[in-house]
């Protein structure tokens, strides 16, 4: 999954390392304000594990092997933040010294696999580990964020690659799910294993997940929600179907269709941008926007009401 | 010699922008030609790259088998594109990316080998790296060395102790053998690796150095 130089435009390279910069800065923040400090030696091991995990191949059949990606490893053993920060240094290492990712692609895989599988699989494996509880619920939350991690990490990388003009939007997307949906079974198969065994002999070591309620663990999971709606968007629009839905096949039979008229004109007409001319990568793009959208009103809503309630309650 | 501190930075500076102006130019993906000032880039590039790793004491033989090796990575990625892209340009593309890839992966690769581990560390510092990522990305690769070991040598161990099967068998035929012991070896590695930096750190501590 990891993308080497020369294959992502101009454009694609600044916002990748945009995103990239803004997640680690937001990362290394979070960190310098934790209540419990982690000496870098620790984490250091932490990610010369998650790298040599990496170079563990498993046999899955005759001829074919996997292996662990290690993101949602790193977010249930440090928290979301520092998995972020191992991550980094992981793809870094990777990109540096092994020639395994590009480095003006580094942006791109740290956008990817770093930030977004990082802050996916904890916002899944927090949400059903804390619906579980007890240990039991950490491993089984641990697996649906590594799988939720890897497809999250693939869109991103399609999105990329389909963003840079490389690829036709919709065939790479398509290729990208297909064979990640079988990599992210193997991802959450292995997490688990480790986890388990982490879980039986040393509990304590688990403390990522319930890394605590605080502002810093709040906005991971908000960031790993939102990135994984992101990731559906640019994923699932695509693949919309163009027939029309139950109200509109019925204005047609009735008639009453060609009186449907807008009240004012909308920015992305049936869900495309006009600048871009390209329908698939049009349509991902709109779909993303739109969840920005929603996003940032239902932030400002929230707000609203909390400051609303905050007035009453004085 | 391996450069340090200033000089260090200067390289990998320099590395970096080079490797940037080759990723960068145009390869004709948007269905434009490509430029001639691309693959005049694209041969500079390469042959500084080449330079760099002769510099770095790699015969030139061996300087063109390191790229070589990077041939499979961008091919990877550049046969599809090229299959992908209007039946009448695929060679050209194919070509380009080829070209493009190639020399912004080769003038990484040599700028690793020149500087090695440690000299990449004084110039990201020296080039203002956060100083909390440089000190994680640092004792990363203090106890990469040292895992990496680890790691042969209990894949080695599980081998021997299960002759004419590998370190495990398959995930189709034995999935449940195969996922634990993966988990109860990579759980073992981790257990070893933060039980040594915890040492490490207490080691530290007792001497003086601050928390």
């Amino acid at each position: 999954m990891h993308i080497p130089d020369g294959f992502l435009s101009a454009g694609v390279t600044g916002v990748t390392w945009a995103t990239a910069g803004l997640g680690v800065a937001a990362a290394l923040r979070a960190e310098k304000t934790d209540s419990q400090p982690m000496p870098a030696g620790m984490l250091g091991a932490t990610a010369a594990c998650v790298f040599a995990a990496q170079l563990i191949n498993v046999p899955v059949a005759p001829g074919v092997s996997g292996h662990l990606i290690g993101a949602a490893l790193a977010a249930a053993l440090l928290g979301p933040w520092r998995a972020v920060i191992v991550m980094t240094v992981v793809l870094a290492v990777q990109a540096l010294l092994f020639q395994d990712g590009g480095i003006t692609a580094l942006g791109a895989n740290i956008t990817d696999m770093g930030l977004g599988a990082s802050l996916t699989a904890y916002a899944v494996a927090s949400l059903a580990g804390r619906r579980m509880g007890s240990l039991r619920g950490l491993v089984v939350g641990g697996v649906l964020g590594a799988f939720a991690a890897t497809v999250a990490a693939a869109a991103l990388t399609g999105l990329w690659l389909g963003l840079a003009g490389l690829y036709p939007l919709r065939p790479i997307v398509q290729i990208l799910f297909v064979s990640h949906v079988a990599v992210g079974v193997l991802e959450a198969a292995l997490t688990g294993a480790v986890l388990a065994t982490v879980a039986r002999w040393r509990p304590d070591l688990l403390r990522g997940a319930t890394a605590g309620n605080g502002p810093a663990a709040l906005g991971a999971i908000v960031m790993g929600a939102f990135g994984l709606a992101v990731a559906i968007a640019a994923f699932l629009s695509p693949f919309a179907s163009l027939l029309p839905d139950g109200l509109d096949r019925a204005a047609q039979r009735l008639g009453f269709s060609a009186r449907a008229a807008a009240s004012w004109p909308a920015p992305f007409p049936d869900y495309l941008v006009p600048f871009i001319a390209s329908a698939g990568i049009a349509t991902a793009v709109a779909g993303i926007l739109g969840t920005v959208c929603a996003a940032v009103v239902a932030w400002g809503v929230s707000r609203g009401v909390r400051s609303a309630d905050h007035d009453a309650h004085r | 010699m391996m450069p340090t501190g200033r000089r260090a930075a200067g390289v990998l500076a320099g590395g970096l922008a080079l490797v940037l102006a080759a990723a960068l130019s145009p390869a004709g993906v948007d269905g434009r030609p490509v430029p001639a000032w691309s693959w005049a880039i694209w041969i500079a590039v390469f042959a500084c790259a080449l330079r760099v790793f002769v510099r770095a004491g790699l015969p030139f033989p061996e300087a063109l088998r390191r790229a070589g090796w990077l041939v499979p990575v961008v091919a990877v990625f550049a046969v599809p594109a090229a299959l992908l892209a209007p039946a009448g340009a695929r060679g050209p593309v194919a070509a380009a990316l080829c070209c493009r890839a190639l020399a912004a992966t080769s003038m990484g690769a040599a700028v690793a080998t020149w500087l090695g581990p440690s000299g990449i560390v004084a110039g990201a510092r020296y080039l203002r790296m956060p100083v909390r990522l440089a000190d994680v990305l640092e004792s990363t690769l203090v106890s990469l060395a040292v895992v990496l070991r680890q790691v042969r040598a209990m894949l080695r161990a599980r081998e021997a102790r299960r002759p004419g099967f590998g370190a495990w068998g398959d995930l189709v035929s034995r999935p449940v053998d195969t996922v634990r012991g993966f988990g109860r070896l990579v759980a073992s590695l981790l257990l070893r690796a933060l039980e040594r930096a915890e040492a490490l750190e207490q080691a530290r501590r007792a001497r003086g150095g601050e928390a």
